[in-house]
């Protein structure tokens, strides 16, 4: 039987806001109060710094960032510096990877995987690259993993390009590769594209490799559904 | 005195230990996180099996572990 995995459509979240809302579900998840769930959304422009993350990999001043509105995070996650903002889907998964047999390997690999088939699902042929996680069209990344676990929860998760304004990844060194710039669906494919699109057919890729049956919830159902 | 252990993580070899959160000395509670350790973008809390004074840390920030490997040393609490 397929497993079952709540999805909320969350829109547009500023960082610290999700952050919160992920903190909370975590802890929830690990007391078994909730079920697994995913949570998909598009951030306000903010630039991440992941656990081993060199803080040189900001490009952009702080006073500049400050007054183009765009914040800087310190987070737990894993991997180095990431721009986030609109027009980039971001899904956030809170699930028990021992409901699923399944360690942090097959998981990242996982989240790679679901966004090369949601790129494939506009005919965009994306790959992976030995040694640099994430999804790669030629030497730019189109999508970033980036997860954190603790008693086999997860938190955060991956972020794929999918019609972002480009100056964002002007003021980062994406994933600390340098010469590595950022592309997107809309860049390869020439046209817009849209995310709510994009994220439907992100969601599709996720219930086909996690073999779960995703069921959609409203914003203000999350926390409160439990899944039999 | 109990061993702290990075678990079987599922087909990672090696984690590097990105960061202490406590320091030797520093008393301890049973499953509260003391050690963070990533492996492929992937950030993994390790906590403390027992609750006592965390007694030596064997593998410092930086340095790497493989999975099975004890990175550091609990005193249990007496009692």
């Amino acid at each position: 039987m397929r497993r079952k995995v709540l999805w909320a459509r969350l829109g547009r979240v500023p960082y610290g806001e999700a952050l919160e809302l992920q903190r909370d579900l975590h802890r929830l998840r690990c007391r078994e109060e909730i079920g697994d769930l995913v949570l998909s959304l598009e951030h306000e422009p903010v630039i991440t710094l992941g656990r081993s993350a060199d803080p040189r990999h900001v490009l952009a001043d702080p006073a500049a960032l400050l007054a183009r509105g765009v914040e800087v995070y310190q987070t737990e996650r894993g991997g180095d510096v990431t721009y986030h903002g609109p027009g980039q889907l971001v899904l956030y998964p809170i699930i028990d990877l021992r409901d699923w047999s399944r360690g942090l390997r097959w998981y990242v690999w996982a989240l790679e995987e679901v966004m090369l088939r949601a790129a494939a699902a506009y005919g965009v042929n994306a790959a992976r690259i030995p040694g640099r996680p994430g999804i790669w069209v030629g030497r730019e990344k189109l999508g970033a993993v980036g997860v954190y676990v603790r008693r086999w929860v997860t938190m955060h998760g991956l972020a794929l390009n999918v019609d972002p304004d480009p100056d964002g990844f002007r003021w980062i060194v994406p994933c600390g590769v340098h010469g590595a710039g950022a592309t997107s669906l809309a860049r390869v494919l020439g046209r817009p594209v849209g995310i709510r699109d994009a994220e439907g057919k992100a969601m599709e890729a996720f219930g086909e490799v996690f073999g779960a049956h995703v069921v959609e919830i409203r914003p203000e159902h999350i926390g409160t559904v439990n899944v039999g | 005195m109990a061993d702290i252990v990075v678990p079987p993580l599922g087909g990672v070899e090696e984690v590097r230990v990105v960061r202490w959160l406590r320091e030797v000395g520093d008393e301890v509670h049973a499953g509260e996180a003391v050690a963070e350790v990533e492996a492929e973008k992937a950030t993994f809390v390790i906590e403390a099996p027992v609750g006592g004074r965390l007694y030596a840390i064997l593998v410092p920030e930086g340095k790497t572990a493989a999975p099975g490997d004890v990175i550091g040393k609990i005193e249990e609490a007496s009692g």
